[in-house]
């Protein structure tokens, strides 16, 4: 067996489904070639076995022991072989699906990953998941049915050999009316995967109401409306009950059908077959393997339409995935590389007049703090979020493709005098880290996850943690640094979950750090802990931090207040307090706006 | 064969459920699962008689065909006319016949019962999850009634409409075989059950550990997809910090994982599958052989010996669903004793008959904890004016929260009692609680429905007027009457996209028209956008108006605009009083606000503050 995943899943062929299908497949080229032969013989020993119990009866007839006991022998042989083939191909198609599962997963996490911030706003993460669900199995699965379905030809042509050197019309009545029969078998399927079809579509319905209700439980255990949500579920249900019952109406039938056609046609191919046999045309053991044949075509007729099926599906499922790793990223770099501007570097934007010199922390205070926000967005060149749809603006809020950046106001912000569109993307992330609250907790062990893109560091670990006062969140998860956080801190309260951010940017250690409302969800006690923290954190090092909150500004060597987008007053916070009646009221929101 | 897709097919499904370590939901007891299973088939034996009696007919007729193919095979051997194959081939033909009519019948009823038990089994589920008691849901969490009511439930439905009709139909079909070939010449049962031992050892080896090794695989592929969302939904996030190798590793260790767990399983396959696949084609070698055997000594016709080898091949197909279906047997059980488990748990409250004499909510000398020994509260008393408005401050893990979860109810105390005009909150009636006392937190779920059937879950007779006039009273009756649809619009999930402030808006109308005198709001707005949080606080403090309030505060402001100031540490109080007077008392309290504002000699009123430093300014 081999080693998966492997070190490098390599370049795929993005040009069309099937050439990605093939990429796939020449990546693992002896597996499959394995697993087609082992499949062929699996399906052919089967094959054998109605022609051995012909011989067999034949033997029988003829009151010859010594065949007899060799064909006795030779069908225990065959099934010996479907065993031993049977389970190398299994073991051998198994490997093939997993290696091109992984290997797209691969793809497109290292996809994902170069894509950063851009995927969120081309596709839903719903979109990129069912790859690794639905797609992933459905081109697994066309890779995976190539064993067998090549079994399946093998199997039809070796029958067909058989039967035609036995008697030729008695052959082609086998041969043609078994796909005829596979044929009209489909067909009325039909019906019922339209019924099916509308069965899962209740059933998803059902269970996203399902969903709802253990969503919301807390809220309707609060404040009540269980009678109603009961009622609405068993409605659901008895509908879903109700289809159910008509799909298994079309279902019996079909049941029903599917025994009785091939049914009537062994028993009129055997009547025919008999006939022969009564005339000498064909010996007893022959008419035994007719018999036997009518019965076993099914087999591979239906691995065929299954291959066929399958195929389809990996085509349709390779569709998606390659339009998903031929996405382009929005940051490019720049064609031409600007110098990049040296350590110590100030930090300025033009347009709201914000500068910031090397090692110094600066609280940014706003009137309306949004702007403030998407200044920061526009130093970590961010293409802006979406302004909310607030009250009354006329259109649904519904994730999809929005527009790409929009059209900068103005000359956008620069390091050192290099405008930071002009930096590459790898360098601008490498220097600035623009930190906000919407920042993602990943699933794992804590500590790996505070360390993020760095190693766990015993020493830097336990002093963020305390700048960052999230010392009662280790608490929080059983096994402290060394527990597990769960995905999107959601065993955690929204304060201690930020709190965990905040360690983790002060972790990542950069030159220029962007806080966005750290302290947004903490209580003020916390809050003057972490003021007094981040300070001692960041000595010597750049950092803003985006906030109203008086405790944090008191804190800091500058504020900056900004109004309508510029900075209109500077200085420290109890300068400004005295000064600015704006800067005040902002601060401490002591009056309606 | 089994599957190859065996486990992968659920994999998707379990995308949301790794097992979590801090189960807190019961699961029922074998013995249990099996009662109330009986317990259901009682109640429907007449259905199921019908049903098993309709599958035994058919698998009676199509036993035929082989038997009457032997006896043509002997006639046809010893000479006879085609006058008398025709007869025989026209008997083939009716017993066809008559085993599709009865597989038709059969398969229908199947359904219909199947369908049946499974609608009261989830519906029985869904009323046990609506029932379970409010300190379960607070401290449950979402995850293991996620997995429980869609995959346990899509489990047991695989089982119940699947599963069970094709064992039923495989058992049938292989005993009445095997007694047919005992018909036939009970010599030729013998190479049948000679398997029986080997088939069984084995399927036991592998039934003991397929479970769970398909459990395992099916999480790792959970883990596996958890992962990659988490890349994407995070990708902002893994661009700032630099993440991308950090979750290439990721992935390659989730693989790694699966691949583990995938192999293990395809271990037990690799000794599974061949020998049950042996055991399909010994019988056949087996009946053959002996049947030859008996032949050269005469003691069977070579008709018998053809019709038993044809049935002995007919086994392989009901064996091969027989055991395929087994492991489904045991996972679509062990699913039904999950959502069984739910009627496990406790009841939490032990309504009585006092009502509440006024309004007065009181705490005495309560205590609480969560893991016994570990106090989160300490012995706190304190009692709420009608009319009050309390703010509680303290540093995190003070036990705010869960002193504002006692005074709501949800939890009982260990020691002391909570009490609302007079009656432990625990003693009444949950509908009454609601019309005392609400819970304000700041998760706002919609449900899927109209923005009406989201505002009057509690008093669902609610007339349009009330839905109305609680939407104005939140602020929101402009944007919900702006929509096409108004108060029909769809929302929740498939519904209209509210934006959270406006889903915050509707919560909180639902509180309005619910009118609980008393509210205990739990960092309600602590996560509000910037954007909308003044206009959300307006809401809010529509709803608060004429109420008594018990806010669990992070802002300061809060707490300068409340009546009474507690401050909490460490499960107890500290600090109590008006803000003026704790800012005079010079405690914590007054240190905290003067770094707040940066100059304690500010005076304390917000609007005068104003003034003053205006004037300072100006002067």
């Amino acid at each position: 067996m081999r080693d998966l995943p492997v070190p490098d899943p390599g370049t795929p062929d993005l040009r069309s489904a099937p050439r990605f299908i093939g990429w796939l497949i020449a990546r693992q080229r002896t597996g499959v070639m394995l697993g087609i032969v082992w499949g062929c013989s699996w399906m052919v020993a089967q094959a054998l076995v109605p022609a051995a119990i012909g011989a067999a009866v034949d033997a029988l007839a003829a009151r010859r022991p010594g065949p007899f006991a060799a064909d006795c022998l030779a069908v225990l042989a065959l099934g010996a072989a479907t065993a031993v083939a049977g389970i190398l191909r299994h073991r051998r198609v198994v490997t093939c699906f997993l290696d091109a599962a992984y290997r797209i997963i691969q793809l497109v996490t290292a996809h994902a990953v170069t894509l950063g911030a851009t995927l969120a706003r081309l596709t839903s993460t719903g979109e990129v998941v069912s790859i690794s669900t639905a797609d992933v199995e459905a081109v697994g699965g066309a890779i995976d049915v190539t064993g067998r379905g090549s079994g399946a030809v093998a199997a039809l042509i070796a029958v067909a050999i058989i039967l035609l050197s036995r008697s030729v019309p008695l052959g082609l009545i086998v041969l043609v009316g078994a796909p005829v029969l596979t044929a009209l078998v489909g067909v009325l399927l039909r019906p019922l995967h339209q019924r099916q079809r509308r069965y899962r579509d209740l059933q998803g319905k059902l269970a996203s109401r399902a969903a709802d209700i253990v969503a919301g439980l807390r809220v309707l255990r609060g404040i009540g409306g269980e009678s109603a949500f009961s009622a609405r579920y068993r409605e659901q249900s008895q509908q879903l009950r109700h289809t159910g019952v008509s799909v298994a109406r079309t279902e019996s039938f079909l049941a029903g059908a599917e025994v009785l056609l091939p049914g009537l046609f062994v028993t009129a191919a055997t009547w025919i077959a008999a006939h022969y046999a009564l005339h000498r045309a064909i010996t007893l053991g022959e008419l035994v393997t007719f018999y036997a044949y009518t019965s076993f075509l099914a087999l591979p007729l239906a691995t065929l339409t299954e291959a066929a099926d399958k195929i389809v599906r990996g085509h349709v499922g390779a569709g998606r995935i390659i339009s998903v790793l031929r996405l382009t990223p929005d940051a490019t770099d720049p064609t031409c590389g600007a110098a990049e501007p040296g350590p110590d570097a100030t930090l300025h934007d033009p347009v709201s007049g914000v500068t910031v010199t090397a090692g110094e922390l600066v609280g940014l205070a706003a009137d309306d703090l949004a702007q403030a926000v998407r200044l920061a967005d526009r130093i970590g060149r961010y293409s802006s979020p979406e302004p909310a749809a607030w009250p009354g603006a006329g259109r649904a809020a519904e994730p999809g493709p929005g527009p790409g950046p929009g059209p900068e106001p103005g000359p956008g912000p620069e390091l050192g005098g290099v405008p930071l569109a002009d930096l590459p993307v790898a360098v601008l992330r490498a220097r600035i880290l623009v930190a906000t609250n919407d920042a993602h907790l990943f699933a794992g062990r804590l500590d790996e996850q505070l360390a993020g893109a760095g190693l766990v560091d015993l020493h830097a670990m336990p002093v963020a943690v305390s700048a960052a006062a999230a010392h009662d969140v280790l608490d929080a998860i059983p096994g402290g640094l060394a527990g597990h956080l769960a995905a999107r801190g959601r065993t955690l309260s929204g304060g201690q979950a930020q709190r965990l951010r905040l360690a983790r940017a002060l972790l990542a250690d950069p030159e220029i750090l962007v806080l966005v409302e750290p302290t947004s969800a903490v209580d003020a006690h916390t809050e003057a802990s972490i003021a007094l923290g981040l300070r001692e954190a960041r000595l010597g090092r750049t950092t803003v931090v985006v906030t109203n909150s008086p405790l944090l500004l008191d804190r800091t060597d500058r504020v900056l207040f900004l109004q309508d987008g510029t900075v209109t007053a500077a200085g420290s916070h109890a300068d400004l307090l005295r000064s600015s009646p704006q800067y005040a009221s902002a601060v401490t929101r002591g009056a309606e706006p | 064969m089994m599957p190859v897709t065996a486990g992968r097919a659920e994999a998707d499904q379990a995308a949301a459920a790794v097992p979590s370590a801090t189960q807190i939901l019961p699961v029922a007891a074998g013995t249990a699962v099996r009662a109330h299973a009986r317990r259901a088939m009682a109640t429907r034996w007449r259905e199921l008689t019908v049903v098993v009696c309709l599958y035994a007919g058919a698998t009676l007729a199509g036993l035929v065909p082989p038997r009457l193919l032997g006896t043509i095979v002997t006639m046809v051997q010893r000479g006879t006319t085609a006058g008398r194959v025709d007869l025989l081939a026209g008997f083939i033909a009716a017993a066809l016949i008559v085993q599709s009519v009865l597989i038709r019948f059969g398969a229908l009823a199947g359904g219909k019962l199947g369908e049946a038990l499974l609608a009261i089994f989830r519906e029985d589920f869904i009323d046990g999850v609506l029932g379970l008691p409010l300190s379960v849901v607070e401290r449950a969490g979402s995850g293991d009634l996620v997995t429980r009511s869609s995959r346990d439930v899509n489990e047991l439905s695989v089982t119940a409409r699947k599963g069970v009709p094709a064992m039923l139909t495989a058992a049938l079909t292989v005993s009445l075989t095997v007694g047919a070939i005992a018909l036939d010449n009970p010599l030729l049962v013998v190479p049948c059950l000679i398997v029986v031992p080997p088939v069984w050892a084995v399927s036991r080896w592998y039934l003991r550990r397929a479970p769970a090794g398909y459990l395992r695989e099916s999480a790792s592929w959970g883990v596996l997809t958890d992962s990659l969302a988490e890349t994407v939904e995070g990708a902002r996030t893994v661009e700032a910090l630099r993440l991308g190798p950090v979750r290439r590793a990721r992935a390659d260790a989730d693989i790694a994982a699966c691949y583990a767990a995938e192999r293990y399983t395809l271990r037990l396959r690799t000794f599974f599958l061949p020998a049950a696949e042996a055991s399909y084609i010994l019988p056949l070698a087996g009946v053959l052989a002996f049947g030859g055997y008996a032949y050269f000594h005469g003691w069977c016709t070579l008709g018998q010996v053809t019709a038993a080898a044809l049935y002995a091949r007919a086994l392989v197909t009901p064996m091969d669903e027989l055991i395929g279906w087994l492991d489904h047997l045991q996972t679509g059980t062990a699913a039904l004793a999950r959502l069984l488990g739910l009627a496990d748990v406790p009841a939490d409250r032990r309504p009585g008959s006092a009502r509440p004499e006024d309004e007065q909510l009181s705490a005495s000398q309560v205590s609480h904890a969560y893991i016994a020994g570990h106090d989160v509260l300490k012995q706190i008393s304190l009692d709420v004016l009608p009319g009050e408005r309390i703010a509680i401050v303290g540093p995190s893990g003070a036990g705010k929260s869960t002193l504002g979860r006692l005074l709501a109810g949800i939890h009982a105390p260990d020691l002391g009692q909570v009490t609302v005009g007079g009656v432990p909150l625990t003693e009444l009636p949950l509908e009454d609680l609601r019309g005392q006392i609400a819970l304000v937190t700041q998760e706002h779920h919609l449900f899927a429905g109209t923005i009406r059937d989201n505002i009057t879950l509690g008093v669902p007779d609610a007339g349009d007027q009330a839905v109305s006039s609680a939407l104005a009273a939140v602020d929101a009756l402009g944007w919900v009457q702006v929509l096409a649809d108004g108060l029909d619009t769809a929302v929740g999930a498939g519904g209209r996209a509210l934006s959270a402030p406006q889903a915050q808006q509707i919560a909180l109308a639902r509180l309005v028209l619910a009118n609980p005198h008393t509210l205990i709001l739990d960092e309600a707005t602590s996560l509000i956008d910037p954007r909308s949080a003044r206009r959300l606080e307006r809401s809010l403090s529509a709803v608060l108006d004429g109420r008594t309030v018990v806010a669990i505060a992070h802002r300061l402001h809060t707490a300068h605009d409340a009546d009474r100031v507690i401050v909490m540490e460490d499960g107890q109080i500290t600090e109590s009083g008006a803000h003026r007077q704790l800012i005079e008392a010079q405690g914590p309290y007054a240190a905290l606000w003067s770094s707040w504002h940066g100059d304690s000699s500010i005076p304390v009123h917000g609007t005068v503050e104003n003034t003053d430093a205006g004037g300072r300014v100006g002067g």
